[in-house]
């Protein structure tokens, strides 16, 4: 039985094909997208060697640092919105609901599989003031705060405010789901134990409650973080990255600068930079998870 | 769910496997084959004419081209014309994928000049002029977009100018007459009128912020009436700079609009068509732009002002300026250019009656003007579209755009941080040195 | 882990709620409850208002978004809107959405069962490289491997094809459908596999008759965490389609524009509508299985 399981040829055939489209399309790119820092041009003008040319010009690019300041700062509330809210709703639905859970989890966590564009446009109609007021400026109307309709796309602290709201309602459901499952995972004797001790509502949340969920909140932040900092599609859709660059993360400058721009040395440096930046967040949040646990 | 049962209870052992696999890997190259092809173009005896455009295949110019193919296969049957939309924001990309691909169909909307001279390199530009000489219908083009064209494409005659347009204010007369207002010969009064609408709560002005150039239109206007027509080429020679005061103080005066609010509050997300839509339905007195738009004043279910509602003043002229108002920002519009991969004989004779009726069937079904000669002109013109044949011919130098000779990076970025200009997120300083440095 | 998300352990939370509320008594009971239904109802609306107006205004004219309220009702059933929107392109985008994702589910569930079988099952050295090669996967920005994938299928005359679409989807769902296989396949006690191979199985009959039908639960987990990955792709439709016959369905959605960048709502709203009931359907239906493979996916991450 042990030779069939290491009959060389069956491995081939099993894992070869998946092994060779992954290599070939995702592997090989990744090397030759870094091969491609070093040079400059796209694939109509053709290619010049570069050499170190674009890392110079990142350190000094001002929209790559805003970019890059936008996509930190967007990838830290969004994380704490989603997880936080999250939270908070694996909470109520742990602690609070008890027929009705299922149905207000299931409620809750649509948002997540509707297409970001349909959600995007939606929401543009929802901070809309021209030509007619969209339901934040409605409001505002009705209960007479007028002084407070402003155009919030069309200006960069609102617009990123507007972007975040977005994207945590599209989230916060999927946290909340995911949450509880760590929720539930509690034994309920713990629990008693500690009531027998005397704790309760909030303190049980925060002494008892929270080390237990631990290991299940670094993974959320962990996955939060990653699909925050690569943002795309919703504020494409949204304000495609402006008004001016203002909203632009780093991968909608990437994209423009290879695309709209034509420079894919470049863009394909962004991308570099992005990728690392992904990979150190993750390694730290790791390593603060290791400490504590250890 | 099937496949596994399937695969279960039919006995497919290795062989079969492999067969299956090796099929299937086969049939997979074909189709990989098959679809890797691009269309074709016409063969040498009837023409096929493929457009690809951003206007939709039922208006435009998509529209009159169809309309004049239609008349054409009267006579030369098989000829046939399709659109390929595809929408503003994607052409760039668009045509160097095609391009690439050798791909790129025999009409196209012209990408920005500096695109075009890498087409012309790779051979998918063709030169109108000397083909228009070849073809006998050189008369059939307007002298004014002849020029036009040449100008922003380094000299040369490659794309067809499909419109020809003038640019300025157009105004709501009825809303002038209502507040005792004149339309103005100097910028200054100009912005005085913004003063007093806003006093009486009517917006001044409407621009696009989410388009970008209708506001930058108004920056190049300023530099051309202060400066001179050569203003932005002095800049592409390299002569002047963008971050120079003088040309600093146009971005200001046009930020200090948008400061007072004359553009209204949601100027930086405003859509074109809804800018249009508010000027057309009285919500907004001033409207800058090019007589494009008369299609939109045209069309009462659109103009809800009425067309003897809409006036038009000629971008004024700024106090110790040297430029005058003579000289009309003018332009083709988005241009079309032709490709010499794909031009045949057969081409060749389609272009050729083109030429001489595009003039005719756009000003009968559109009431567009465009840079073709006019053989018939109809007895009952639109008054705004004789407004705008009158205004041509007082055109005494035609001058361009704000972007019209900078890179498409530059492009890109002046368009993008015009909304900021205006609503002060960003100074005028730091907008002209954006611009100034992707040159 | 969300494995043991079933109703036993929702029981065993509830029964803590409720030994909470017999510690309170049943007039505070009702008392504390109160704010609990505001929280609730409050969510409710914030999750659902939003489609909902999504829904109404579908059927409203251009004219009602110009001139009314935010709020206002529909005047009528514009139908209209809805033909519209399907007949300039949501028809066709529906079907390249479907022509671009299920051949690509097809292919990743085939490849990754294949792989996953190969790399946990069977023993080589290597496979704990190889396996480690699919997991970075996972974790890889699509930004990074864009701009060459472009060049490739440029060069190779895939652009603006269903194949580039499908190629790159079943590559980039594999590190993912792998992974969680590979789990499924853990699961699999290897007195079973013994048993087979003992009856005079070779390891490609191992892997069809007995194998593969203990892991068909995970195989739908898979396709619908895959699905919806899938078909709200944005990023890669939009670099490699741009021939308007060809766009999916976020990218249609993007484009229901004219020259100027105008949107018409009515129809537009009618497309966004229509873009998410598929999506809407399918979580209905199978809404628990989704969020169980969904959250699977990132838990084990």
């Amino acid at each position: 039985m042990e030779t069939m399981l290491r009959d060389r040829r069956a491995v081939l055939v099993f894992v070869g094909p998946a092994l060779l489209v992954y290599s070939l399309i995702v592997l090989v790119p990744i090397v030759w997208s870094l091969g491609y820092t070093l040079f400059e041009g796209n694939v109509i003008g053709g290619f010049q060697f570069v050499g170190l040319h674009n890392y110079a010009f990142l350190f000094s690019d001002k929209s790559f640092w805003q970019a890059f300041l936008f996509t930190v700062k967007y990838a830290v509330v969004v994380t704490i919105g989603q997880v936080g809210i999250g939270l908070l709703l694996a909470l109520l639905y742990a602690f609070y609901l008890k027929k009705s859970s299922p149905l207000i989890r299931t409620l809750a966590f649509f948002p997540v599989v509707l297409p970001t564009v349909a959600v995007s446009q939606l929401f543009k109609k929802i901070f809309e003031i021209v030509p007619q007021y969209g339901l934040v400026n409605s409001l505002l109307h009705l209960v007479h705060l007028d002084a407070w309709i402003q155009p919030w796309l069309g200006q960069g602290g609102s617009a990123f405010w507007a972007i975040v709201i977005m994207d945590i309602w599209r989230s916060m459901g999927f946290y909340g789901v995911l949450l509880f499952a760590g929720l539930v995972d509690i034994p309920s004797d713990i629990l008693e134990s500690a009531r027998v001790d005397g704790a309760s509502g909030w303190r049980l949340v925060r002494y008892v409650v929270l080390p237990l969920l631990t290991p299940i909140l670094f993974s959320s932040f962990i996955f939060s973080i990653n699909g925050t900092l690569k943002v795309f599609d919703s504020i494409l859709a949204l304000t495609n990255g402006g008004p001016g660059q203002v909203t632009t993360p780093l991968t909608l400058d990437m994209f423009n600068t290879a695309f709209a721009n034509g420079q894919y040395g470049y863009g394909s440096t962004i991308a570099t930079a992005l990728a690392i930046m992904s990979l150190f967040v993750t390694l730290l949040i790791f390593r603060s998870a290791r400490s504590d646990v250890a | 769910m099937a496949f596994t049962e399937e695969i279960e209870s039919g006995h497919l052992n290795r062989r079969q496997f492999l067969q299956v696999a090796a099929g299937t890997t086969l049939s997979l190259s074909a189709l990989l084959a098959a679809c890797g092809g691009s269309s074709t173009g016409s063969n040498s005896n009837t023409a096929a004419i493929e457009f690809l455009s951003v206007q939709q295949p039922n208006i435009g110019w998509p529209l009159v081209l169809s309309t004049i193919t239609n008349q054409y296969a009267k006579n030369h049957p098989g000829t046939t014309f399709k659109t390929d939309f595809i929408a503003q924001g994607n052409l760039n990309q668009q045509v160097q994928l095609l391009a690439g691909q050798g791909a790129l169909p025999v009409l196209y909307n012209s990408p920005p000049p500096d695109l075009m001279a890498q087409l012309t390199k790779n051979g998918e530009v063709l030169d109108l002029e000397s083909t228009f000489q070849q073809l006998g219908v050189s008369q059939q083009v307007v002298p004014a977009a002849f020029a036009i064209v040449k100008k922003i494409f380094n000299g040369k005659f490659i794309a067809l100018p499909f419109e020809l347009n003038i640019e300025g204010f157009w105004y709501n007369k009825q809303i002038f007459a209502q507040n005792g207002l004149q339309p103005p010969d100097t910028w200054d009064q100009l912005v005085q009128i913004a003063a007093s609408l806003q006093q009486k709560g009517i917006q001044p002005l409407s621009a696009s912020g989410q388009q970008g150039w209708p506001i930058t239109r108004l920056i190049s206007g300023y530099l051309f009436r202060k400066l001179g027509p050569g203003a932005l080429d002095s800049v592409k020679s390299g002569q002047a700079k963008l971050t120079d005061p003088s040309y600093v103080e146009a971005a200001q005066v046009v930020a200090n609009l948008g400061k007072q609010g004359y553009f209204g509050r949601g100027v930086a997300t405003l859509d074109y068509q809804s800018a249009v839509n508010l000027f057309l339905q009285g919500k907004a007195a001033m409207f800058y732009m090019g007589s494009w738009e008369l299609r939109d004043y045209t069309t009462p279910s659109v103009n809800m002002i009425g067309s003897n509602n809409v006036g038009f003043f000629p971008f004024p002229n700024v106090t110790g300026g040297v430029g005058s108002s003579s000289q009309t920002p003018m332009n083709a519009g988005q241009t079309t250019s032709v490709n010499k991969a794909k031009y045949n004989a057969a081409v060749g004779g389609w272009l050729a009656y083109m030429a001489q009726n595009y003039g005719d069937v756009a000003l009968q079904k559109e009431g567009a003007v465009t840079g073709f000669v006019v053989h018939n002109p109809p007895a009952n013109l639109d008054p705004l579209t004789s407004l705008v044949i009158n205004q041509i011919k007082q055109v005494s130098q035609p001058v361009l755009w704000f972007e019209a000779e900078f890179s498409t990076k530059a492009t890109n970025i002046s368009q993008q941080d015009a909304a900021p200009l205006v609503t002060g997120a960003m100074s005028p300083n730091d907008f002209m040195s954006a611009v100034q440095q992707a040159l | 882990m969300s494995q043991t998300l079933t109703g036993r352990r929702d029981e065993a939370k509830t029964s803590f709620g409720e030994l909470e509320a017999k510690r309170r008594g049943p007039a505070r009971n009702l008392l504390a409850r109160i704010p609990i239904w505001v929280l609730i109802g409050l969510l409710l609306v914030i999750e659902v208002y939003p489609l909902l107006w999504l829904l109404l205004s579908s059927f409203k004219t251009t004219g009602e978004f110009s001139t009314g309220v935010f709020w206002s009702l529909p005047a009528g059933l514009n139908w209209q809107n809805y033909v519209l929107a399907w007949t300039s392109g949501m028809s066709t985008y529906f079907l390249n959405s479907i022509l671009a994702v299920f051949p690509s589910l097809f292919l990743v569930l085939l490849l990754s069962l294949a792989a996953s079988f190969g790399l946990e099952v069977m023993k080589w050295r290597g496979n704990n490289i190889v396996l480690l090669a699919f997991l970075a996967g996972i974790m890889i920005p699509a930004q990074l491997v864009l701009l060459p994938l472009f060049t490739i299928y440029f060069q190779a005359g895939l652009i603006n094809t269903r194949w580039a679409l499908i190629i790159t989807y079943t590559a980039f769902t594999l590190p993912l459908s792998v992974f969680l296989m590979a789990g499924f396949f853990k699961g699999v006690p290897r007195g079973v596999i013994e048993a087979a191979v003992l009856d005079g199985a070779n390891m490609y009959q191992v892997f069809f008759r007995v194998a593969l039908p203990m892991v068909a639960n995970g195989l739908v987990t898979i396709a619908l965490v895959n699905f919806f990955f899938l078909w709200n792709d944005l990023l890669f439709s939009l670099t490699f389609i741009s021939d308007d016959s060809l766009r999916t369905i976020q990218t249609g959605l993007l484009n229901f524009t004219g020259q100027y960048g105008q949107v018409d709502w009515g129809p537009t709203f009618a497309a966004a509508s229509l873009a998410v009931f598929p999506t809407l359907i399918v979580y209905l239906i199978l809404n628990q299985q989704v969020i169980k493979g969904l959250t699977a996916g990132s838990v084990k991450g």
